[in-house]
């Protein structure tokens, strides 16, 4: 049976020097639970950066090739017609709809990338620790050995950085 | 992030974050007033007074409503750019005041954004409507059909469909991504198992892993990017349904920014209608302050005194262009039978905003609220004599036309208004209406404890 | 910190030289190209305009960011309000057109038999011309000199009446400037095609204005750091600026794009003849002007790293400047010079003239005031966010 410490935080300056301590004696940190964004916390814990913007930013390329493409497909290609005295590759005319199409292939891909990668969604089965992380606890979560050493030497670190409660658990 | 002290608190009475969740949480977790149930009902009787009187236009045809030849285009798509334009405040509030660094704007986010949704469902129901066969709107989208043709893309009405489709959807989306992690607090908070089971389900299983914050952030601000352009594109592309053609009245080149501008105007407008009520309401006075206010005051100030100088150059220029018919089609409005809409329109949209250079009055929450209801009115008129001045004078003489709408369309119009204020009924009672994790972010620094208060 | 600028003889000689090398140009390009006198007006008319911009962009950052309670502008301040103390010298250029109506403004003419233009009258004439003009160079040059001695003032205070005093001039230059800033193009640049019209005209030369004074505020950074100097800019400042060269780059395009659509849609030839004679007559620098001022900086400033970089981001300015010359050169050579027209010698000649002033006198006034601020109540601000 394995089993892991939740400490118990009241302010997130107190969870940023914990994190940072914690880091720098090189205990693994499971993960940080907090109510709101906590700022330099992503530093901190050295996660890299969010590969969003790439992901937004190829979706975007590929709606403004397709817009444009398919467009010009339709109006030159498959069924050219002459409309209002205008060109049939007419660029000006094809280009709101083009930006419309970029915009929403670059934001449906990012927060569908987003869910997935975060395992977020509908009926999603994530672990709710403690139902006041969504209201005024920062918690820290850490792995826990077998050893009681190990234990002791977390908390007394734990308590040191004013760790309001300091809990251990069984993983279910 | 170091604030300075003559800045005026966000937030005030020194709350903690356990109070914000409360205070805010309240509305969700109490019973409602009697004037909540009133306003329902009031909103509910409105939208089925509308939805009798679409059913009735799509049973009889299009020939109930006022309009006639030479007048194609009345009530329906002044409503239609009406809400669109009021669609406009939330994306701006939550996408360009967040580039911006604009703190204030965790406050009005929520609701605003909610508002923008409800106020583009509006929009859409018009032009589907005003087709006369909404079960053929489909016909709208290019899809591969036995006739073997397309949409035609040169149209700035298709070009309407895919702004107002994308908009809808982006920001569903962005108002949706800033709400899971409310809605977690609220799964977190309720106490019926139905009701733990429902929140659960929308929270998307959010546990405020730093990881999730990480891209949430992120994806915030990425979006934010992506939707500032759609805001000007959307309602520059609704212009471009009267710029592109050759009416005169109708044909000028300023209209995009012109129509964007009165859109954040009178979004401003009716966010500040809503939420002076809103926050006397479910007692948020602390969270939406007389500076909160007054920064929206301020908006609405800078927006209307652009589509001030946006009307002067029109006049400006219909005479300068020496086009005999632009100098009529503009000495016309001013002058000519709906010399009254064109009156409406100016005092309350150029002349009535001006007041807001006193600061006493832009922080006086009775005359806010009037003032926001004078624009509301305003720029429907002010669409209102776009669209039926421009047209009501033909080329020829023979053709001239006047334009009264019929009860039809004016119980469509009240229906909209119904359905809109049900939806933000509805809204108040579900969700949070302030973003709980956000404004908890600047609590630290905006607090009242944090920031001296020296009026300057 | 050392916040008092010196400008170093080396600096002074190196302005000196651009203008001398401009000079030379333009005694070559007599020599050479013998420009007619329109052409010598149209360069005189050209450097005049995209100068002003440039130093009433530095008004206009100042008066913004006061109205809209900015903090984060405040440690930079002393730049645009160098920029703005250009506006008296360009007021004197601009009165130089006294001599040059003629050969600029085809409605000066005396003997026309033009109804359009007749029917203008009322507006283009040429008393009425000059006294618009010396209007808004009484307001620009009043309400900058007041906004940059009140800045001043301000250092020297202990509290903040000149902090509140400023945002009174800021709102009055702010609402003076919505006004002027559209006339004033109708004026210089639209009469020069008296016959054209677009409402939209004022915003969009506005625009390039703006995104010009971004670029030119970004160069002058990146000299005063090579310099030594204002090293309490860090990169969150350069952040910022970037990302309105990125954003205000956009916001161009989306005029240039909507007012150009609306008369391509429309196609209504008294309209469209403008577009056909820049197309037909200068296809290339059409174009050249879209890839300057939107597809370049837009690819190039995409990343945050991109923006946080100084030599990239000053490189990237650079080219908005060019952009936003040319773009000023297509909107006046065309209707005063004809489709034949070119950017010969004397075109390069006299920019680099007036650069070389131009950049003088800016740095001149750095030199004249601490580079840093003081007793800002926004200071701090300053010093401590993150973009």
């Amino acid at each position: 049976m394995r089993s892991y410490i939740s400490a118990y935080f009241t302010d997130e300056e107190d969870l940023l020097r914990a994190s940072k301590t914690l880091m720098e004696k090189k205990i693994l940190i499971l993960d940080v639970l907090t109510p709101l964004p906590v700022h330099g916390l992503d530093k901190v814990l050295g996660l890299k950066e969010s590969k969003l913007p790439t992901v937004g930013f190829i979706a975007g390329a590929i709606g403004t090739l397709f817009a444009f493409g398919f467009q010009t497909w339709t109006f030159v290609v498959d069924y050219p017609l002459f409309i209002g005295g205008k060109p049939h590759f007419s660029i000006p005319s094809f280009i709101p709809i083009t930006f419309e199409v970029t915009v929403l292939f670059a934001a449906v891909a990012m927060v569908f990338a987003f869910l997935f990668r975060s395992k977020l969604g509908l009926g999603a089965k994530n672990k709710i620790h403690d139902e006041r992380i969504t209201d005024d606890r920062f918690v820290i979560i850490i792995e826990a050995n077998e050893n009681d050493e190990h234990f002791n030497n977390v908390k007394a670190i734990l308590e040191q950085e004013a760790a309001h409660e300091i809990q251990l658990k069984e993983h279910k | 992030m170091y604030v300075s002290p003559i800045r005026e608190p966000l937030i005030k009475g020194n709350k903690t974050y356990s109070q914000i969740t409360k205070d805010i949480a309240a509305p969700i977790e109490g019973k409602p007033g009697k004037a909540w149930y009133m306003g329902l009902t009031i909103s509910l009787s409105a939208m089925f007074f509308g939805l009798a009187m679409m059913g009735y236009t799509v049973w009889e045809g299009i020939g109930t409503w006022g309009l006639n030849r030479t007048i194609g285009w009345g009530w329906g798509i002044t409503n239609f750019v009406w809400w669109v334009g009021i669609g406009h405040a939330g994306t701006f509030i939550s996408a360009i005041l967040l580039l911006f660094r604009q703190k204030w704007r965790t406050s009005i986010n929520r609701s605003a954004e909610a508002m923008t949704i409800f106020a583009v469902m509006c929009a859409g129901l018009f032009p589907l409507i005003h087709m006369g066969r909404p079960l053929l709107a489909f016909f709208v989208f290019p899809y591969p059909n036995t006739r073997g043709l397309w949409v035609n893309f040169n149209s700035p009405l298709l070009w309407d469909v895919f702004a107002i489709s994308t908009y809808l959807l982006v920001s569903l989306l962005f108002w949706y991504m800033g709400l899971i992690p409310d809605i977690g607090t609220m799964r977190d908070r309720v106490t019926s198992k139905a009701k733990k089971y429902i929140y659960g389900l929308l929270s998307f299983g959010w546990t405020g892993s730093v990881k999730h914050w990480q891209r949430h952030e992120k994806l915030s601000l990425i979006l934010a990017g992506l939707a500032a352009p759609l805001v000007l594109s959307v309602h520059s592309i609704v212009s471009s349904d009267f710029a592109t053609a050759i009416i005169p009245g109708w044909h000028t080149t300023i209209f995009p920014p012109y129509f964007v501008a009165g859109a954040i105007f009178s979004g401003f407008a009716m966010v500040l209608t809503l939420l002076i009520v809103t926050r006397k309401v479910l007692n948020l006075e602390n969270y939406i302050t007389l500076s909160h206010i007054e920064s929206m005051n301020k908006i609405i100030i800078a927006t209307g005194s652009i589509v001030g100088i946006a009307y002067m150059t029109e006049l400006f220029i219909s005479w300068y262009s020496g086009v005999e018919y632009e100098q009529y089609a503009f000495l016309n409005r001013a002058t000519g039978p709906y010399w009254w809409a064109y009156a409406i329109m100016m005092t309350c949209n150029v002349i009535s905003p001006q007041l807001l250079w006193f600061r006493k009055l832009r922080r006086n929450l009775v005359f806010t609220f009037i003032l926001s209801i004078f624009i509301n009115i305003g720029m429907w008129f002010e669409r209102f004599v776009i669209i039926v001045t421009s047209l009501h004078r033909d080329y020829l003489p023979s053709s001239w036309s006047m334009y009264s709408p019929t009860i039809v369309e004016v119980g469509i119009f009240i229906g909209t208004l119904g359905l809109f204020f049900s939806c933000f009924l509805l809204f108040i009672r579900v969700f949070p209406v302030i973003a709980i994790a956000e404004i908890k972010t600047v609590i630290k620094s905006s607090g009242e404890k944090e920031t001296k208060n020296e009026t300057l | 910190m050392n916040t008092n600028y010196i400008l170093s003889k080396k600096t002074k000689q190196v302005f000196l030289s651009i203008s001398v090398i401009g000079s030379l140009l333009i005694a070559l390009s007599f020599l050479l190209e013998n420009p007619d006198n329109k052409q010598v007006w149209m360069n005189v008319l050209l450097n005049n305009l995209y100068f002003l911009f440039l130093s009433l962009f530095g008004a206009l950052f100042i008066a913004l960011h006061k109205i809209a309670h900015s903090g984060w502008h405040v440690s930079l301040k002393r730049i645009p309000e160098a920029l703005s103390t250009f506006l008296p010298y360009s007021a004197a250029l601009m009165f130089l057109l006294i001599f040059g109506m003629h050969d600029l403004y085809h409605w000066s003419h005396h003997d026309l038999h033009d109804p359009i233009i007749k029917g203008k009258s009322a507006y283009l004439n040429l008393p009425f011309f000059f006294i618009r003009m010396a209007v808004y160079f009484a307001g620009w040059i009043g309400l900058s000199y007041l906004l940059r001695k009140n800045s001043i003032s301000q250092d020297l205070s202990d509290n903040y009446k000149f902090h509140k005093q400023g945002r009174i001039l800021a709102a009055l230059f702010m609402a003076f400037f919505a006004i002027s800033s559209s006339t004033m193009t109708w004026d210089w640049i639209m009469s020069v095609d008296p016959h054209w019209y677009s409402t939209l005209f004022g915003w969009y030369v506005f625009i390039g204005l703006f995104v010009s004074g971004i670029a030119a505020f970004i160069l002058i950074i990146a000299l005063l750091k090579s310099q030594g100097y204002i090293d309490f800019v860090n990169k969150e400042h350069l952040h910022d600026l970037g990302k309105y060269l990125f954003g205000f780059s956009i916001f161009w395009m989306y005029l240039w794009f909507f007012q150009y659509m609306l008369i391509w849609y429309s196609h209504i030839p008294e309209e469209t003849v403008y577009f056909a004679q820049r197309l037909n007559g200068f296809p290339i620098l059409f174009f050249a002007i879209l890839v300057l001022n939107f597809v370049f900086p837009f690819l190039a400033l995409m990343t945050r790293n991109s923006k946080r970089n100084i030599k990239w981001l000053a490189m990237v300015a650079a080219v908005v400047l060019i952009g936003q010359w040319l773009n000023i050169y297509l909107m006046l050579s065309p209707g005063i010079l004809g489709e034949t027209a070119q950017i010969g010698l004397i075109e390069i000649g006299s920019a680099c003239l007036y650069l070389g002033g131009f950049l003088f006198v800016v740095f001149n006034a750095l030199s004249k005031k601490p580079l840093l601020c003081k007793n800002d109540p926004f200071l701090e601000e300053s010093f401590h966010y993150e973009t």
